[in-house]
């Protein structure tokens, strides 16, 4: 299997470099870029399987890695997008998952995990961390009784899907949750990967609201 | 010789003064009494008005402030960072009194260098004058006082006393001007030109009124615009300072104990901790939050516990949902905190806490990646789990239960339910 092509947006150069040592064999760094507008430069130019993209960038019409993820909307489908950041702040998060990013970890991730990270971005599946997992569960309601019966439900979670983002948010890796929950990882993966659909898709207005609720300063 | 620093700025201070706090400006800066001072400017007064003509002309140039004031006298980058509104806006403030009593001064000396000429005012002409001069006393003694107000940041209705003196002022002031249209008309105050005047005087004043207007309105919006961005700069210098002096000595301290990697960790943690808090946390008000509470156990066990191998151990917390802390809550915390100090010094990282707070239960999860252990073969004298875990939730009506595997670590898993007030009411 050829490595997972990668590349690394982050303003600060300590940053890249530490991200680039850490990451394993699986994944290559093909190109690295400090600001929005080089950002899409080099993503256009490398078009990587997978983009390690921090929140915060300077450049570009302000609007940081969101930006970066709406203008490179035309690699849709070949070029993945893995948020990379130190924010704890739900806007952050939800927003850059809303305009098309397929997951949300922390720069205190060690190598191993955003390696697995990567890979499993690059396969076209879904990386929640335990935060973004308490985001959704926050953010979607937790009460027992409003339930998803359907699918194709967009505003609501199946009891399925949030038993699974429950176990996420305490920690559990996708394989630990296979094993508690006596299903195969790969059914996991399908199930994060819904959750991730629901929140880009979802247009629910407690969802915006509550992002908005958190909005500080 | 006395070196340029050492002597007081030449100020007029607020306190202390009698009139407009030229002599005690004059005083400190010079470093004669003050009474010396005022008995130099009388007798300068005595001599021809010379006196009075100086204290004026130093009143209007001298700028208002006091040379003791610490805010003069400490390096400006001590002061930058947390400049303060009120501050500011005592120094801005017009002194209107002072200006009022200058002008009836500036009159009297006036009045008594005609006398003294032999011009003897007409009473005709003195009614007026002294109306006008009541009036416009009245008029700006409302404004230093509306400023005032606006300082000390009382929101309220506009009380009606300034508005009536104001109104009192304009009145006297306009009856003033129409005896000087009379007197200078030289045809005393017939009713027909009495009129002409007043409708005169109104047009004129509609009309630059209706000029003015717009440009007035802008500074009316302007100003508001300017106090609210102040405000926010305020604030936002209060934050900075208080960030920048918490993270300063957190990396002069670490630079400091350099030779010891767990202190350095422990703070770096620390500090990492309280930005997080300012940056991204909604600050809510003590006692009102169940997930500030458990933040501040994690912060309480993060700082003050090891590992097994004397590393320090960060905790991922994940909090779903909030509500105002209770009994139960109160319970749930504190095994919270022994499940997690068990997790920390006896597991292995990292150490997760997921807390769910649902309308019906409390539930939290403290999970560790250590070897685990047999519940039942722990003695009955390893109080730890048994009694301050499980007993202490089983009395407030929660379950506790502890899984523990090699291959999975150990989890504590406590349930508290709502309680039963809670339900009812």
């Amino acid at each position: 299997m050829s490595p997972v092509s990668v590349v690394l947006v982050d303003d600060h150069a300590l940053v890249r470099a530490g991200v680039r040592t850490s990451l394993g064999d699986p994944v290559r760094v093909v190109g690295e870029a400090a600001d929005v507008d080089e950002a899409v430069a080099v993503v256009h130019e490398h078009r990587p399987a997978v983009v390690l993209l921090d929140i915060h960038l300077p450049g570009g019409a302000g609007g940081g890695g969101v930006e970066v993820v709406t203008r490179c909307a035309d690699l849709r489908g070949t070029t993945q997008f893995l948020a990379l950041s130190v924010s704890d702040a739900a806007e952050d998060v939800v927003g850059v998952i809303r305009v098309g990013a397929r997951g949300y970890v922390t720069k205190e991730i060690d190598g191993q995990a955003l390696t697995d990270a990567v890979v499993r971005v690059a396969g076209g599946d879904a990386v929640f961390s335990p935060r973004l997992a308490g985001f959704v569960l926050d953010a979607f309601g937790i009460a027992g009784g409003d339930v998803a019966t359907t699918d194709d439900e967009l505003d609501r979670l199946t009891a399925r899907e949030r038993e699974v983002m429950r176990l996420i948010a305490r920690g559990y890796t996708y394989r630990e949750a296979a094993g508690e929950l006596f299903i195969s990882v790969k059914t996991v993966e399908t199930h994060v990967s819904a959750v991730l659909r629901k929140l880009q898709l979802s247009n629910r207005n407690e969802l915006t609201r509550w992002a908005a609720d958190r909005r500080l300063l | 010789m006395v070196p340029a620093s050492a002597r007081p700025a030449l100020l007029r201070p607020v306190r202390g003064r009698w009139v407009g706090g030229v002599a005690a400006g004059l005083s400190a800066h010079l470093g004669l009494g003050v009474g010396t001072v005022r008995a130099l400017f009388a007798a300068l007064a005595l001599a021809g008005g010379a006196g009075v003509f100086l204290y004026v002309f130093l009143w209007v140039t001298v700028p208002l402030g006091d040379s003791r004031d610490p805010a003069l006298t400490s390096p400006p980058a001590a002061t930058r960072l947390a400049r303060r509104l009120p501050q500011l806006a005592s120094g801005r403030r017009l002194p209107a009194t002072d200006i009022g009593i200058g002008l009836v001064l500036v009159a009297g000396a006036a009045l008594l260098l005609a006398v003294r000429n032999g011009w003897w005012p007409q009473s005709s002409w003195l009614l007026p004058l002294v109306l006008v001069a009541g009036g416009l006393g009245l008029a700006w003694s409302q404004l230093d006082a509306v400023q005032r107000r606006r300082t000390s940041q009382v929101v309220g209705g506009r009380t009606p006393a300034p508005l009536l003196a104001v109104a009192g002022g304009v009145l006297l002031a306009g009856a003033g001007a129409l005896l000087f249209v009379g007197q200078v008309g030289g045809q005393g105050l017939e009713p027909a030109v009495l009129v002409q005047s007043v409708v005169a005087g109104l047009a004129i004043l509609a009309g630059v009124g209706l000029v003015l207007a717009p440009w007035w309105l802008r500074l009316v919006r302007e100003l508001g615009d300017e106090r609210v961005a102040r405000e926010r700069e305020a604030e936002r210098a209060d934050i900075a300072a208080h960030l920048h002096d918490s993270v300063l000595q957190t990396l002069a301290l670490i630079r400091s104990r350099a030779a010891d990697p767990v202190e350095v960790a422990r703070m770096a943690r620390a500090q990492e901790r309280e930005l997080r808090e300012w940056l991204y946390a909604d600050r809510p008000a003590p006692g009102t939050s169940v997930a500030a509470a458990v933040r501040a156990v994690v912060a309480e066990v993060e700082d003050s516990r090891v590992g097994p191998d004397g590393g320090v151990v960060a905790v991922d917390v994940v909090v779903v949902g909030d509500r105002e802390p209770d009994e139960g809550s109160d319970a749930l915390l504190a095994a919270t905190r022994e499940a997690l100090v068990n997790a920390v010094t006896h597991g292995r990282p990292p150490v997760s806490l997921y807390l769910e707070v649902r309308d019906d239960a409390l539930e939290v999860f403290v999970r560790d990646r250590g070897e685990g252990f047999d519940l039942d073969q722990v003695g009955p004298d390893r109080f730890g789990v048994r009694e301050s875990i499980m007993g202490r939730v089983r009395r407030r009506g929660g379950t506790a239960t502890v899984t523990s595997s090699v291959r999975r670590g150990t989890e504590v898993h406590v349930v508290m339910p709502a309680q039963e007030q809670r339900r009812t009411s």
